[in-house]
């Protein structure tokens, strides 16, 4: 009896100890991120929010507050306004005055890139929340703009 | 319950009302047939063809509309046959094949009959890909109404609306087929005093109000977001009180609209009651409660300020209570009328307290049976009352009446108004309506019924013998209506089944309002009972006056000077009440200026707007606080300015023209550091001094005793608690709770109050005519007036009236003047510089100058006097005291 227990203990620990080499001699899976090497995130990923712009610069968003509305945590903020004929923000007659997302709320389900329709609110790759003062966590219409300024092509149109 | 039919849809047999078309019966048996011309308060027109139907005919079952098919007696309807369906998704195909489906920009979106019905009754796929047509979609029809071309389904809805309750076609269908779109017509501008009701009646988003434009998703209000709260409220622009919708979102008013109430304003609201929703936010209201010191206004905390009320109140309540005064307002709710002259009743000690300026001093009680009796009756007689401009919504009730159920008009009035486009117009000088009504008793007393009724009232035949004196053939000279058109109108009075005379303000203030009242109340004996009305201008006249905010009723019109009823209230409120009636709103600006009135309390009035003389009265006080939500003319020279909240900022009930006692729920939280009426009047009640037990409320005064402190009844916390206090003490408010009251308000029966029973006798004066001052002065009010509650929307600053004073071309003419050249107009009390502007609606020999224009000179000029002064217009000259004209 007791011979059989001890060469069944020794094949399981040379089982377990042959992981443990097995892994010491690879590299260390670890990433000092963000600061020295950034973590590639699937294309899906759901990250930091982002306002689009056409490649005319003009904004995407038209403020009909969809997003807002889709948002089951109430993170979205949007007061629309109409646009000036002659100086429009966004095409039509519709644009967000007021543009807000409470990233302390938010819970990263996007909901509101699916209610989008016009895709100006898409869930970016950024994941690097972190803040020292809670009023960070508002991000303002200028924060998630992006391009920040207007006629720069970030992605091309289909 | 009219006659019955019975129609059968898709094999079920129904019971409903005859002579009504086939969509209404179906709506009231539960079948939704989808509709987009078709409205319950429009002729069908069967523009859209929406509401297809295949009907059993003699000739085999045939597609029709159901909204043009009038129900009759076995009459087959196939709802959901196979072909009706086809039919129907083949025109909502169409539809849509031009309909951008812009909905997530669209101010429809969410209340849109197109989008519901495209989800019900609609394909889910449409065939067309090709490109949709291109119209405007941005076609201003006015500064208030925008137009998307693109969206209109050409349902005429808006073309019908405005023909069919304000009978002004001001807008038509241009070009043909595909390209047809709605406009206005050229040179016509859409300027109807309701045309935002058409914004309410569009099936779709064409149409959407330009100051409410993109604040608010109407589908925000259900889950999940629940960020816009439509609130339940009525409008507080005039006394018919129309029910309205009031969106608010982040505390903010964000659109308001016409909600439902067939007793009331039935789905309609007029342009002011819309689009004035600059005031609520405005930047101009009072931020916060300012005292005077070294003569300066200077903001102070709630608690300084109130102190310093209750201070300078408390020593002139001690030194002599009749020095002490106090106005309340008709455009502030109930509960804080009630709550002002409870407190300047028990804790000061005075009957001075009074709301009545600018009109109705002498006005009845009771104001309009119903609204419905414009509805129904047959004969209307308007005196000095302009229902286009004061009313507008029940001016297309009266518009209608004349129009649909060919009831005969009569305006009496100074100036020919709209709606003496609608009858017969027989003009009238200020101030001498009575001499004209007499005229027409003269008239009337011999003739069948009215004969009957003056044997049978008391006072009858005295008075037939008086008012005979008065012969027509006398004043049509004097006042200038010819003595056919008075015969006219009795013998049509005589005849009529449902007569209905209505008066306003201006005949029942200055110096002819007694002999004018006289004149009314014997003209409803001969009439009969509710049969003549008294039209209040402000959303609370009769509330405030129901609620006792006069110097010789207390609440519920009864007496003060009756021991009985004083003993009744001493026994609800735990206090004594002064025995003598007190000053009236004038009396008291009066006694202001003599030095017999010391402290004034204003709550949501003007006085100093009453002209130059009330300043000067009210610069004499000792104390002035003025309770306010703007700065008034009042408020600068107030000691004391507390800030108020508007009506939409608490809980309050108002009480219309009919008496209908009507709920204004909080729709969000105070401006600022505003606080609601009600609360600033418990708060300084809770303030008062104490007196100590047995001491007396007045100097010198022995036996009387308050038998325990005032402030013991003052425990409100809500304006609920107020409302059932009222419901105790005014015997017409028997009853009522704020529950009970609903979103549909109740009315309190017009005999829960004296009405006149005995004809009486009092002779009118007649203004000899001055050679200094030739002219009468017409005083109008418009909807669109200078006030702030106006003023403070800009989308309505092109439609607000201009300031000016407007004669008759012919007498521009004479005085050889150009049109738009400054004229001076001077009365005994003051004179000021308008630009003058002809206007064939004003009678020769009078201007005609509105209300509420920047400055008041109207108000300036009538002085102490009232409508009916007598002015003179002066080219050149030398320049007297100009009035003030304030921005
Ligand atoms: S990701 Fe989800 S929780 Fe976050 S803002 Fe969008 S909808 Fe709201
Ligand atoms: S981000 Fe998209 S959904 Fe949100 S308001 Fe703008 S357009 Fe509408
Ligand atoms: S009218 Fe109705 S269907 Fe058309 S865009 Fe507006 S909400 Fe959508
Ligand atoms: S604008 Fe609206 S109400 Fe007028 S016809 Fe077009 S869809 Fe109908
Ligand atoms: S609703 Fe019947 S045709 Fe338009």
């Amino acid at each position: 009896m007791a011979i059989k227990e001890l060469v069944e203990g020794g094949v399981a620990i040379t089982q377990a100890m042959g992981v443990t080499f097995k892994h010491l001699l690879q590299k260390p899976i670890t990433v000092q991120s963000p600061d020295w090497e950034p973590i590639a995130v699937y294309p899906r990923f759901r990250g930091r929010h982002e306002l689009r712009r056409y490649e005319n610069g003009l904004e995407r968003c038209i403020g009909c507050q969809l997003c807002e509305a889709s948002c089951p945590t109430g993170a979205i903020y949007v007061e629309a306004a109409e646009n000036d004929p002659e100086n429009p923000v966004s095409p039509g007659e519709r644009y967000a005055k007021v543009y807000e997302i409470n990233l302390l709320r938010c819970i990263f389900c996007g909901a509101c890139q699916d209610a989008c329709p016009t895709e100006a609110i898409v869930l970016g790759h950024n994941y690097t929340l972190a803040n020292y003062d809670r009023r960070d966590f508002l991000l303002t219409k200028e924060e998630l703009l992006n391009p920040p300024e207007p006629n720069v092509i970030i992605r091309a149109e289909e | 319950m009219g006659e019955r039919v019975t129609i059968t849809i898709d094999g079920k047999e129904y019971q409903v009302p005859a002579g009504i078309t086939l969509t209404r019966a179906a709506e009231m048996v539960g079948i939704d047939i989808p509709i987009f011309c078709d409205h319950p308060r429009l002729e069908p027109v069967g523009a859209c063809r929406q509401c297809l139907v295949e009907i059993e005919t003699p000739r085999g079952t045939r597609l029709t509309t159901a909204c043009t098919t009038p129900v009759s007696d076995g009459l087959v309807v196939h709802y959901n046959s196979p072909r009706a369906k086809a039919a129907r998704e083949a025109t909502l195909e169409f539809i849509l094949a031009h309909h951008p489906l812009d909905c997530p920009i669209c101010d429809k979106g969410g209340e849109c009959p197109l989008q519901d019905q495209a989800m019900k009754h609609g394909p889910a796929e449409s065939h067309f890909i090709e490109e949709k047509t291109h119209k405007n979609k941005r076609h201003p029809l006015s500064d208030l109404i925008m137009l998307d071309q693109e969206r209109c389904v050409v349902c005429w809805r808006c073309i019908r609306y405005l023909e069919e309750w304000e009978f002004k076609p001001q807008l038509g269908l241009y070009h043909r087929g595909g390209e047809t779109v709605i406009d206005t017509h050229p040179n016509r501008p859409l300027a109807a005093k309701t045309s935002g009701n058409i914004i309410d009646i569009c099936p779709v988003g064409a149409l959407t109000n330009r100051v409410a434009r993109f604040q608010y998703r109407p589908w925000s209000w259900g889950p999940p977001s629940r960020t816009l709260e439509p609130v339940p409220t009525v409008c507080v622009h005039c006394s018919l009180g129309c029910n309205l919708q009031v969106d608010v979102r982040t505390h903010r008013v964000r659109r308001i609209k016409a909600r439902e109430n067939s007793a009331v304003n039935d789905m309609w609201i007029c342009d002011k009651g819309r689009f004035a929703q600059g005031f609520f936010h405005s930047e101009e209201r009072i931020r916060q409660p300012l005292v005077r010191e070294n003569g300066e206004l200077r903001p102070a905390t709630w608690d300084e300020a109130l102190q310093r009320v209750v201070d300078g109140l408390y020593r002139w309540a001690q030194e002599n209570p009749e020095a002490v005064g106090a106005m309340g307002s008709p455009k502030v709710g109930n509960e804080a009328n009630y709550l002002l002259q409870k407190f300047f009743r028990l804790m000061v000690d005075t009957n001075n307290i009074d709301h009545r300026w600018g009109g109705d001093v002498l006005a009845d009680p009771r104001g309009l049976s119903a609204v419905e009796a414009i509805h129904q009756a047959d004969v209307i007689v308007l005196v000095g009352v302009d229902l286009a401009e004061e009313m507008p919504v029940f001016a297309n009730f009266y518009k209608r009446a004349v129009r649909r159920n060919n009831a005969q008009a009569f305006v009496i009035h100074p100036r020919r108004t709209e709606d003496a486009d609608f009858g017969t117009y027989i003009p009238v000088l200020p101030g001498s309506e009575a001499l004209l009504l007499n005229a027409l008793m003269a008239l009337m007393v011999d003739q069948e019924p009215f004969a009957a009724q003056t044997r049978r009232l008391p006072g009858g035949r005295d008075f037939v013998t008086w008012v005979k004196e008065h012969r027509p053939e006398d004043i049509s000279a004097l006042v200038g209506v010819s003595q056919e058109t008075l015969e006219a109108l009795a013998r049509t009075l005589a005849e009529a089944q449902r007569p209905l005379v209505l008066y306003g303000p201006d005949v029942v203030r200055g110096f002819q309002a007694e002999a004018n009242r006289a004149a009314l109340d014997n003209l409803e004996l001969l009439l009969g009972k509710d049969r003549v009305a008294y039209i209040a201008p402000d959303a609370n006249s009769v509330g405030a006056r129901d609620m006792g905010v006069l110097p010789h009723r207390l609440p519920g019109h009864q007496d003060v000077t009756d021991a009985e009823v004083r003993e009744r209230f001493r026994r609800y409120w735990g206090s004594e009440v002064p025995e003598e009636a007190g000053l009236t709103y004038q009396g008291m600006l009066e006694a202001a200026a003599d030095g017999r009135l010391k402290a004034l309390f204003v709550m949501g009035a003007d006085p100093a707007d009453e002209g130059p003389w009330a300043e000067e009265a009210l610069k004499a006080l000792d104390v002035l606080v003025v309770q306010d939500v703007f700065m008034t003319r009042t408020a600068l020279l107030a000691d004391v300015v507390l800030p108020a909240s508007t009506y939409a900022e608490s809980d309050a009930t108002f009480t219309n023209v009919e008496r209908r006692v009507q709920r204004a729920p909080r729709a969000f939280r105070p401006e600022r550091d505003s606080r609601p009426d009600w609360a600033i009047l418990v708060d300084l009640a809770k303030r008062w001094p104490i007196r100590e037990a047995g001491e007396s409320k007045r100097k010198g005064r022995k036996g009387k005793r308050a038998r325990r402190s005032p402030q013991a009844r003052w425990n409100y916390t809500r304006p609920q608690d107020v409302l059932r206090e009222i419901a105790r003490v005014v015997p017409q408010y028997e009853g009522l709770t704020w529950d009970a009251l609903g979103e549909g308000g109740r009315q309190w029966p017009t005999d829960r109050v004296a009405r006149p029973r005995r004809f009486v006798q009092v002779t009118p004066r007649f203004q000899a005519a001055d050679p200094e001052y030739p002219y009468y002065l017409v005083a109008e009010r418009f909807l669109f007036d200078h006030t702030k509650m106006t003023r403070t929307t800009e989308e309505l600053h092109h439609v607000l009236e201009p300031a000016v004073v407007r004669m008759h071309p012919e007498d521009i003419y004479d005085l050889g003047i150009q049109e738009g050249s400054t004229v001076e107009v001077v009365s005994r009390h003051a004179s000021v510089a308008l630009p003058v502007q002809a206007d064939e609606r004003v009678q020769r020999g009078t201007v005609a100058i509105a209300y509420s224009l920047p400055g008041s000179p109207a108000e300036a000029l009538m002085g102490p006097e009232g409508p009916g002064v007598m002015v003179a217009v002066r080219t050149t000259g030398p320049a007297p005291r100009v009035v003030n004209i304030l921005d």
